[in-house]
């Protein structure tokens, strides 16, 4: 199944290429905003599968103008560090994690701001996003962890290099606009192999990122094993799983952004950036070389 | 005033009298979804509560703060931010770049709570007395002008830190984001009490002895600027924290029987337990190493286990 929030509120399932409107599923629930609606949504989402997938199936496909992120703010948001082999034969490095704003996610179809700040280079990271649909402490690393999850979306880290004191910077990462999450959740039963995953990222048109899951060095189970045993997790928080750092990019004013993962969905935003800054266009070599070499960008 | 929560997620006000009075009924106008809307609400709504709860504090009536319990003054932010190193500490080096993490809301503890020191095998787990900024309204590039109004009030905050955790050379502080590393207290005096946020005394006692001591006048980039510059980078929500960073002269080991309490001046102090089901040992006092090597280099090193089992 595939869940979607509509700009207009409404929570769907696509069917037939278009949406059918669920929301009666869930009418008990009280909310505020959407940004406080889907984490409650989520915590019963798997309880009511059956009775969502009777209206999925019975209803009409309405008219869809456009889509929200499917968590429009998380109650948390947590990325993991360079998290791919990249080609290298080296020792698995020391798995670790970061937080990262919550308000800086936006939608299918939303507009990445490129602020005001001295970064270096803005830069694109495809992800695998994981959505969380139970509250979890202390998982194992191994199947039974995936049942904790709602479903897997598409996660663009979106990377002002240069920013903070030490090390990849966690702020850079966390600029209102910073992390376009979509299309759709998708539920674990339609990806039964999240491990082998096409994921890739073109920028106008042009091919940049093209990198399988496959490749990941702690796989999504001990990421969700790795993370609880620091937090709990809550349901609508979601995590993203780290970059192939070979075939990043600059993101400038006007780029068209489109990153899709292979059976998750396709996820198209677009950038602006007041300053019309400019950066040399195609892949960034030099930083691909570097996280070869030294592990972290 | 100061704003409290006590006794399973009710509001209170705490009285001139040291008594608590309970608010809880004023805000269910709001229609609270949980005890998490209750601050925010307050907060949002604070113009036109203000005067109904000074009466409210003025008629007496409330309980004893000794047959309360407290709980965390916030509940559930929508983030807490937390400034890395931004302080003084004695040095004349250059101001260092601005630099934040984020610490998990899960870790939220209160007065008289306890803080579980995971198994897992960090070299020291260190108290950090903080204050902490409660945000009083939405806010996005916040000017000079605006900054100080964006501010609802100020609690104190012990970032509890696991240290040497993770992968080396990046520092991603996820150490700081155990489950029940957040300890904030004892509740939030609003900002129209403390006219100067940069004149006060911070302590940390352990068992009765005196670790962390120091003003935050020697904050290296004062509350004003932080309001500035984080609000350019994240939106700012109503109840969301900024936790100002730490003076590490005077950090020291939390481990397991310790009571650990953080005193802000003008605010007030609580105090944290710690329990270890390892029951690790570490050299008790000042971590001294750690104080010369933040001003000398400007970070920590990794503290020592002297006892106790390994951990997992």
């Amino acid at each position: 199944m595939r869940l979607v929030l509509t700009s207009d509120d409404r929570i769907g399932v696509e069917r037939d290429g278009g949406v059918v409107d669920v929301s009666a599923a869930f009418e008990d629930i009280r909310y505020r905003t959407a940004k406080d609606r889907m984490p409650r949504v989520l915590a019963v989402f798997q309880d009511r599968r059956s009775q969502i997938e009777e209206l999925a199936a019975s209803g009409e496909p309405i008219q869809v103008n456009g889509l929200q992120a499917p968590v429009p703010r998380p109650p948390k948001l947590i990325a993991c560090f360079g998290n791919y082999m990249e080609g290298t034969n080296r020792e698995r490095q020391t798995q670790d994690m970061f937080l990262e704003s919550p308000e800086s996610v936006i939608g299918p179809g939303g507009t990445v701001i490129l602020p005001n700040h001295p970064a270096t280079i803005f830069h694109h990271e495809a992800e695998l996003g994981l959505v969380i649909g139970r509250r979890a402490k202390d998982l194992p690393a191994d199947e039974r962890a995936l049942e904790v999850l709602a479903g897997y979306t598409c996660g663009i880290d979106v990377s002002a290099r240069g920013m903070g004191r030490m090390g990849p910077s966690r702020m850079g990462k966390s600029f209102d606009t910073f992390t376009p999450i979509g299309p759709a959740i998708v539920t674990t039963d339609e990806v039964p192999d999240p491990q082998n995953l096409r994921v890739t990222m073109k920028v106008n048109g042009e091919l940049r990122q093209d990198y399988s899951t496959s490749d990941m060095e702690y796989p999504v189970v001990e990421v969700l094993s790795f993370i609880t045993g620091y937090m709990t997790l809550v349901p609508g928080d979601v995590i993203i799983c780290g970059t192939n750092h070979q075939g990043l990019g600059a993101m400038q004013d006007g780029d068209q952004l489109e990153m899709e993962i292979e059976k998750v969905g396709k996820l198209s935003v677009s950038v602006v950036d007041p300053q019309k800054r400019e950066w040399a266009r195609g892949i960034d070599k030099e930083m691909a070389d570097r996280v070869r070499a030294v592990g972290q960008s | 005033m100061r704003i409290a929560t006590f006794d399973d997620q009710r509001m209170g006000v705490v009285a001139n009298d040291d008594t608590m009075v309970d608010i809880t009924d004023l805000l269910q106008q709001y229609d609270p979804l949980g005890p998490e809307d209750l601050l925010p609400d307050l907060i949002t709504n604070w113009g036109d509560l203000k005067g109904e709860l000074e009466q409210r504090a003025a008629a007496g009536g409330g309980k004893p703060l000794s047959e309360v319990k407290l709980n965390s003054p916030v509940v559930r932010p929508t983030k807490i931010i937390c400034l890395i190193g931004n302080y003084r500490e004695g040095t004349d080096r250059p101001i260092q770049i601005l630099d934040i993490f984020f610490k998990s809301p899960e870790g939220i503890v209160g007065d008289g709570d306890t803080v579980i020191l995971p198994p897992h095998q960090a070299d020291i787990f260190h108290h950090e007395a903080e204050i902490a900024v409660i945000v009083g309204k939405t806010a996005k590039d916040l000017s000079e002008d605006e900054a100080m109004d964006a501010i609802f009030g100020y609690t104190a905050f012990n970032d509890v830190s696991a240290r040497g955790l993770g992968r080396k050379g990046i520092n991603s502080f996820l150490g700081k984001s155990f489950d029940t590393f957040a300890g904030f207290g004892p509740w939030i005096t609003t900002a129209d009490e403390i006219p100067d946020p940069q004149q006060l005394h911070i302590t940390v006692d352990v068992g009765g002895e005196l670790r962390q001591d120091y003003n935050t006048s020697d904050m290296e980039r004062p509350i004003k600027e932080l309001m500035t510059y984080l609000s350019s980078v994240t939106t700012l929500n109503p109840g969301d924290v900024i936790c100002c960073g730490t003076n590490h002269q005077g950090l020291g080991s939390m481990q397991h029987g310790d009571a650990v309490t953080t005193t802000v001046e003008k605010i007030g102090g609580f105090t944290l337990h710690v329990e270890d089901t390892h029951e690790r040992a570490w050299q008790r006092g000042i971590d001294e190493e750690m104080a010369r090597r933040v001003r000398e280099t400007g970070s920590g090193r990794e503290g020592s286990q002297l006892t106790g089992r390994a951990s997992s």
